[in-house]
């Protein structure tokens, strides 16, 4: 492959890169400000455009370390949309002499989202995470000028330091077991994992997996590293609390798949115990604590880890339990992740519509009444809110399904087929919960009294990026297929890899599993055999 | 006297780790946090290089990735002193336990 071809597969990086620094340069310029905002939806759009139109060259490897694959252009699709949708809500957020610095941080985040997608080196990996986090603590100190967001910005900042270098302590311990910092290696077209079979899994490589699950953990939000969570939600301002749930998270996701797909999802029993604890008492813990907030930001930030807790589930299965779209946890998890993603963003995006008394609606006083005045944004909200509790007709509903399904549908000769099936229980024992804080805030909207009478502000990019996010969801559950589909598609390399390694090691390859991992990426259905039950 | 091995080095920098976990949970001033990622950020490099060293010839990997934890580990420290200037500009103190407005 040439370094020509390699160019065109990354365009879409390449394009968020060059439209970052051109907003920075906008920013400064005199009376320039408020074109950044602008200029950034273009460049998100573009770039979503190039990932759409680029036809990615049959090559089994870009150079620098990386390999786009059909997972990579799944998470370029909908990183890029809810990225698009996350500038329209961020539209006025700053001062106009901020805008720009604010707007390019936005980009510089999700140009790592889209690196983490695609490395295929834990160096690319490692420093691909740290440009998703590094402007995101920018971003919320500078997202208000007070000593709330300061002091969020504080805590935020030593937390996310002590994970990556945690996260660093860990890779360094995989790089000492595998003798290389490449996750694949490519012969004859065919990828195969440079790391060993859990059964050959040295001390070192246990250690390196726990550490790196824990330095991830911190950016999926996950217990016990959620202490930041609610703290920073309310500290910053409401259109970066909607993106903090969802572009860090995405990148910690998807590194746990890569990780976890390049040992060939055969976790040691240590690593998967600890993934299916960590998973039950973060959705309940977060489930619990939001009951017992008075602040709605604080309220979905606690949301945000119960959430965090049902995508683990589905990352603990894996594809180990088969390709299908109820089945398959890869899917489930990516189709979730975009589906929350977009749903928190538009419940923020509701917050960050109005002002009552010069402050953001934040209490649920402030909320009270809300239908009488803006019937439309409250119907808005109260959709994404419905879509977070899980409740049909909407997106959420799709997503949980999918989640728990795929749970169930582990073999029962697998050994942890129980404890997920057990754990299956307690996500709809904590959905139900769920429903409980939900309902207070379509409570407040529809029944609560004026209290307070909150002033809509923001302008139509705000209003826009609500209503789109609370049609998203209506449609997303109509017609489900178009992002179920790609989600499914998303995860045919891992399942080719993973039974490559399976069949390397049983010395009996079949044909079928070492067709070229990018010629499936236009087949989202193809067919494959399920690994063995 | 015995030759040093890798698991010397893998000691040394577990000592380190855990020095800078130690550091970072329990000062309050936000400068001593900040040493404590240093110290555990070369922890991570004197893993990497020992690896580099141990694993067998011409490695090059570990040493990259060493470089590159370094320009991180400056890159954070520019950006925690900026982010406690903000924090002092607003409420006069780099003690993290007295920024206590945001509890649940």
């Amino acid at each position: 492959m040439t370094h020509d071809t390699a160019l065109v597969a990354i365009l879409p990086e390449l394009i968020l890169l060059i439209g970052a620094c051109a907003v920075l340069l906008v920013g400064v310029m005199p009376r320039m400000g408020t074109r950044a905002s602008a200029l950034a939806f273009l460049t998100v759009a573009g770039a979503l455009v190039a990932t759409l139109l680029v036809q990615v060259p049959d090559a089994a490897a870009a150079p620098f370390g990386l390999w786009v694959t059909s997972l990579t252009f799944y998470v370029r699709c909908i990183a890029l949309s809810v990225g698009a949708l996350i500038v329209l809500v961020n539209w006025h957020q700053p001062a106009p002499s901020e805008r720009g610095e604010y707007m390019s941080l936005i980009l510089f985040s999700l140009l790592g989202v889209l690196l983490t997608a695609s490395a295929n080196d834990l160096i690319v990996l490692f420093f691909a995470i740290e440009l998703v986090s590094i402007p995101t603590y920018v971003l919320v100190a500078l997202s208000r000028d007070d000593a709330r967001s300061s002091e969020a910005a504080v805590k935020y900042f030593f937390l996310g330091a002590m994970s990556a270098a945690i996260l660093a302590y860990g890779l360094s311990f995989l790089y000492g077991e595998a003798g290389t910092t490449t996750l694949y290696a490519f012969s004859e077209g065919a990828a195969t994992s440079n790391f060993p079979h859990s059964a050959d899994l040295g001390a070192v490589g246990l250690i390196g997996l726990l550490l790196v699950f824990c330095g991830l953990a911190f950016k999926v939000a996950a217990v016990p590293f959620h202490v930041y969570v609610a703290d920073v939600y309310e500290g910053a301002a409401a259109p970066v609390a909607g993106l903090l749930g969802f572009i860090p998270k995405l990148a910690g996701f998807v590194a746990l798949v890569k990780i976890f797909a390049a040992f060939n999802w055969e976790l040691p029993e240590a690593v998967t115990w600890m993934v299916l604890i960590v998973a039950a008492v973060t959705m309940t813990a977060g489930n619990v604590l939001a009951l017992l907030q008075k602040n709605v930001k604080r309220l979905l930030a606690y949301s945000s880890i119960a959430h965090t807790g049902y995508m683990l589930m589905a990352l603990l299965v894996g594809p180990v339990a088969g390709l299908g779209p109820l089945s398959d946890g890869v899917a489930a998890l990516l189709f979730y992740i975009a589906i929350y993603g977009v749903m928190n963003l538009g419940a923020f995006a509701a917050l960050s519509a109005f002002r009552s008394a010069g402050h953001e609606v934040e209490t649920f006083e402030s909320l009270g009444g809300l239908a009488k005045r803006a019937p439309v944004a409250a119907f808005a909200l109260a959709v994404c809110v419905f879509s977070l509790m899980g409740f049909p007709p909407t997106a959420g509903f799709l997503g949980k399904l999918y989640l728990f399904s795929s749970a169930f549908s582990l073999p029962e000769s697998h050994p942890f087929h129980q404890p997920l099936v057990l754990l299956v229980i307690l996500g709809v024992v904590n959905a139900a919960i769920g429903a409980a804080y939900y309902l207070r805030i379509i409570m407040a909207v529809y029944m609560g009294e004026e209290v307070e009478r909150a002033e809509p502000v923001g302008g139509a990019p705000v209003r826009w990026g609500l209503g789109l996010c609370s049609a998203a969801m209506l449609i997303v559950f109509i017609w489900p297929t178009g992002l179920a589909d790609r989600a499914r598609s998303a995860t045919v390399v891992l399942h080719q890899s993973v039974l490559r390694n399976a069949g390397k090691m049983a010395a009996t390859e079949s044909e079928a599993n070492t067709s070229h991992p990018l010629a499936s990426r236009r087949l989202p259905n193809a067919v494959l055999p399920v690994a063995s039950d | 006297m015995a030759t040093i091995s890798l698991n010397h080095y893998l000691i040394v920098g577990a000592v380190l780790f855990c020095t800078g976990l130690f550091t970072m949970m329990t000062k309050r001033n936000a400068i001593g946090i900040l040493i404590g990622v240093e110290l555990v950020l070369n922890s991570v490099n004197v893993n990497l290089i020992a690896f580099d060293r141990y694993l067998g010839p011409n490695r090059m990997d570990g040493q990259l990735m060493a470089l590159f934890v370094i320009v991180l580990a400056a890159a954070e420290a520019a950006l925690a002193v900026g982010i406690c200037i903000n924090l002092y500009k607003n409420v006069a103190t780099v003690d993290v336990d007295r920024a206590t407005s945001l509890r649940g």
